[in-house]
């Protein structure tokens, strides 16, 4: 089981009691605890920043109002990540109404007009010479033309870190489908990574 | 083992050769087009885990927390429910508003009626009960002119007769 990155186990479910209990200062703890890694997810998944935002502050809300429902049956880590990846198969989901042939390139639409989809420049310092700026868009949009189902998968298993059972937690699958789309995500990377790949237009360090 | 076999167990390990069967292993010695996808897989593995992570916005924690805040003044939904239902009421500074008219109002009365009461002097006024009346009651009806109007009040009950029905006879009797 994945564990948080400064707490505890015991620190976890010691701030988890007292926020059942309605203390936010403890509740605060938690996100701080656990913000970057729902937001990086959350990111990962609908590759604008703006939904991640939203869609991780209402993560966090709904963990709260339900947290005296929260019986500890699973970790509240991979407890908190279900509700967030509902939240984000949500966000897709109303995508694909909403956006039948959604693409990177075209600019998204907002009460205020027409914005550019940002993607965020987190290539690093200059002496990051591991990948470019290029190799990491392709690689984001290998990611989300991904099929939602085989994203998830493949966001928590490769860039989260969580293991297949957790996995298996978080999106209530069996173990066995877990593997099996990530087996799938793969492939498919493989597939839309290939020709940039071998036509050598992506900077890679091998 | 064949391509199908070994690309399946590719793929479960990135293409890393260091995690293959010796069966694959010895495979890809013999197989080009295996090696090509396995270099692919490879190349493909270390793009994705070289993603760097994002971190939440600034303030995310605080923006929660005051939302939270904000959720938990506000109402229930219950109540939110029994308030649509309820007879609406005035603000508070609506209701000081109409108290303090209604006490502007008593006194500009009461002082009206005091001064038309003294300027005709009429008894039957004030022992009709009739609001305007109720001068002793009024804030505006201080005791000096109170004083005046049971003053001239007596008076004038002095220089009348009393009525034929009023139930009393006047008998005066004299001694010698």
């Amino acid at each position: 089981m994945a564990k948080a990155t400064q707490l505890n186990q015991r620190d976890i479910e010691v701030l988890v009691e007292r926020a059942r209990t309605g203390d936010r200062v403890a509740f605060g703890q938690l996100v701080d605890e656990y913000k970057d890694k729902i937001y990086n997810y959350v990111s990962r998944m609908l590759n604008d920043p703006y939904e991640a935002e939203d869609v991780t502050q209402e993560a966090f809300l709904r963990a709260y109002r339900s947290l005296p429902r929260f019986r500890g049956a699973s970790s509240f880590h991979t407890w908190l990540y279900r509700i967030a990846s509902n939240l984000a198969i949500d966000v897709v989901r109303k995508r694909k109404r909403t956006e039948p042939t959604y693409s990177l390139d075209e600019p998204l639409e907002s009460d205020d007009g027409e914005y550019e989809r940002e993607i965020p420049d987190d290539s690093g310092s200059p002496e990051d010479t591991s990948t470019t700026r290029e190799t990491q868009v392709a690689v984001r949009r290998a990611i989300i033309e991904l099929p939602e189902k085989l994203r998830d998968v493949m966001i928590l298993y490769e860039l989260q870190g969580e293991t297949y059972e957790d996995i298996a937690e978080i999106l209530d699958v069996p173990l066995g489908t877990v593997k099996s789309r990530l087996f799938n995500a793969r492939n498919r990377l493989k597939d839309s990574l290939e020709e940039l790949v071998a036509a050598g237009e992506l900077e890679v360090e091998r | 083992m064949t391509c199908e076999e070994v690309r399946v167990e590719l793929v479960e390990c990135w293409g890393s050769t260091e995690k293959l069967c010796a069966a694959a292993v010895a495979h890809l010695e013999v197989c080009a087009q295996c090696r090509y996808e396995a270099l692919i897989l490879r190349e493909t593995h270390v793009m994705v885990r070289s993603l760097p992570a994002e971190q939440a916005p600034d303030g995310l924690t605080a923006s929660v927390l005051d939302q939270i805040a904000s959720e938990q003044a506000q109402p229930g939904w219950a109540a939110r429910i029994a308030e649509m239902f309820a007879p609406a009421r005035q603000p508070s500074w609506a209701r000081a508003a109409a108290v303090g008219t209604a006490i502007a109002l008593a006194v500009a009365g009461g002082t009206v009626w005091v001064n038309h009461s003294l300027e005709d002097g009429s008894p039957e006024q004030l022992a009709s009960g009739q609001p305007g009346a109720i001068a002793v009651s009024s804030p505006a009806a201080s005791e000096a002119e109170l004083d005046e109007l049971l003053r001239r009040h007596q008076a004038l009950e002095m220089s009348q007769p009393l009525a034929d029905d009023a139930g009393v006879s006047l008998v005066m009797y004299t001694s010698n």
